[in-house]
């Protein structure tokens, strides 16, 4: 057996759609939403680094309750057999995720990962609305803590990083396209959820 | 086929002695692009790893268009490294025997079907047909095979083509040429192949009409 831990990016990674498109979506018609579909529109076209992003989401959701967004997040369809392969190896895998702990909790249970293998970002909740936003994760830095030899599995631009200090990177275009900068500091790349699978089972 | 295999092309290089701007593997071959030549010829292997460097976006692209299970390792010091280089980057988790195969190489169907088949490790040569190529020295074991005992670019009558199926097990990472990697493995069992290699527009044409004529000189 291996020493290669598993970090796993979220958004477009484990799930099989964008997370950020489903929550939008899925509020009313009114201000909020149409201000969340703008920020999307926004972030998808690349002209919103993570963090601003992250900071106007949370902004605007501040007004939705917490269980709300917790239940969008908790339907969005995952890549099962990704899915499958952590829930398997959880002792060994991480989710890295810019998202609140609060958001993704009952989507990380369904993974059946414990709460210190879940890096991201964190709130305080009172009466089910975010209080203060207490630490935006920062990928790069996050991983930083985790023990090498580690695998890393992302997408995004803000994958890039962590997919570069790992010693196996993989680039995973599955859902949408692999960011250049990930296949500039990636080790490799795959395109079927099958084929990641396949290659991880041969790292454990 | 009984031992599981990865196979191993090696798409990373420039192509420079060309001279068209594109990376060989891409080189269109009546029709399609070289390595969907090759990979038309690998339906049935499951463990494809395709190494790429220079215009690696669209390598992938090309590739990604005939089949999406490859799994791509990135050479990114194509510059500075040879085909042992890229060779080296997808052995680690390779299963228990690899086949190297060079983006640049046209192989008669038949031939690399042959080779795939067994389960044999074997160095391929063919006739001598480039300018200042690498042979191979061979010999005549007491089983009336042939054996590669070497390579030079001197002595040997057969061409090094480039195609190799090995233990992964035995097989030491190096940064220059296959050949240099599979030397210590001697000797391995010669099989001769026919092959295209496309280096020069010269050998590009040859390899086109090739294709046209059925794989037939």
């Amino acid at each position: 057996m291996s020493e290669y831990i598993f970090c796993f990016d979220l958004d477009a990674t484990v799930t099989k759609v964008e997370i950020l498109p489903e929550i939008a979506k899925a509020l009313p018609e009114d201000d909020l939403g149409e201000k969340m579909r703008q920020i999307t529109e926004r972030t998808m076209a690349g002209e919103l680094p993570f963090e601003e992003s992250f900071r106007s989401r949370v902004n605007i959701l501040l007004q939705v309750p917490v269980s709300t967004v917790r239940e969008i997040i908790g339907r969005v369809p995952i890549n099962e057999q990704m899915a499958a392969f952590i829930r398997e190896h959880a002792d060994r895998c991480y989710i890295v995720t810019g998202n609140l702990d609060i958001w993704i909790c009952d989507l990380m249970e369904r993974m059946g990962l414990k709460p210190d293998h879940v890096l991201c970002s964190h709130a305080t909740v009172v009466d089910d609305k975010i209080v203060s936003v207490d630490e935006v994760i920062d990928k790069g830095k996050a991983i930083a803590k985790l023990p090498h030899p580690f695998v890393a599995i992302g997408d995004g631009n803000n994958d890039a990083e962590m997919v570069g200090a790992a010693e196996v990177g993989i680039g995973f275009g599955g859902v949408r396209e692999i960011a250049p900068a990930v296949l500039n500091n990636a080790t490799h790349a795959v395109y079927t959820e099958e084929k990641l699978c396949q290659f991880l089972r041969r790292l454990l | 086929m009984s031992i599981p295999k990865t196979i191993v092309i090696s798409a990373a290089g420039m192509g420079t002695r060309l001279g068209i701007g594109t990376t060989k593997a891409l080189i269109d071959i009546d029709g399609k692009p070289l390595i969907i030549r090759q990979l038309e010829l690998l339906k049935d292997y499951d463990d494809i790893r395709v190494v790429v460097g220079y215009q690696m976006e669209r390598v992938i692209e090309v590739v990604n268009s005939f089949r999406k299970d490859v799994l791509f390792v990135f050479n990114h010091n194509y510059k500075n490294t040879g085909t042992g280089g890229s060779f080296s980057l997808a052995l680690p988790f390779a299963r228990e025997l690899v086949v190297s195969l060079d983006g640049d190489l046209l192989v008669h169907p038949d031939d690399l079907r042959r080779v795939l088949e067994s389960d044999k490790e074997c160095a391929c040569g063919g006739v001598i047909s480039t300018e200042n190529p690498m042979r191979m020295i061979t010999r005549k074991g007491e089983d009336g095979k042939i054996y590669g005992v070497g390579f030079s670019r001197d002595e040997g009558d057969y061409e090094w083509t480039g195609l190799a199926q090995v233990r992964t097990a035995r097989l030491t990472p190096g940064d220059r040429h296959v050949c240099d990697m599979l030397t210590p493995l001697l000797p391995l069992e010669m099989v001769e192949i026919r092959t295209k290699e496309v280096d020069t527009p010269t050998d590009y044409k040859h390899a086109i009409a090739w294709v046209k004529n059925g794989y037939k000189e």
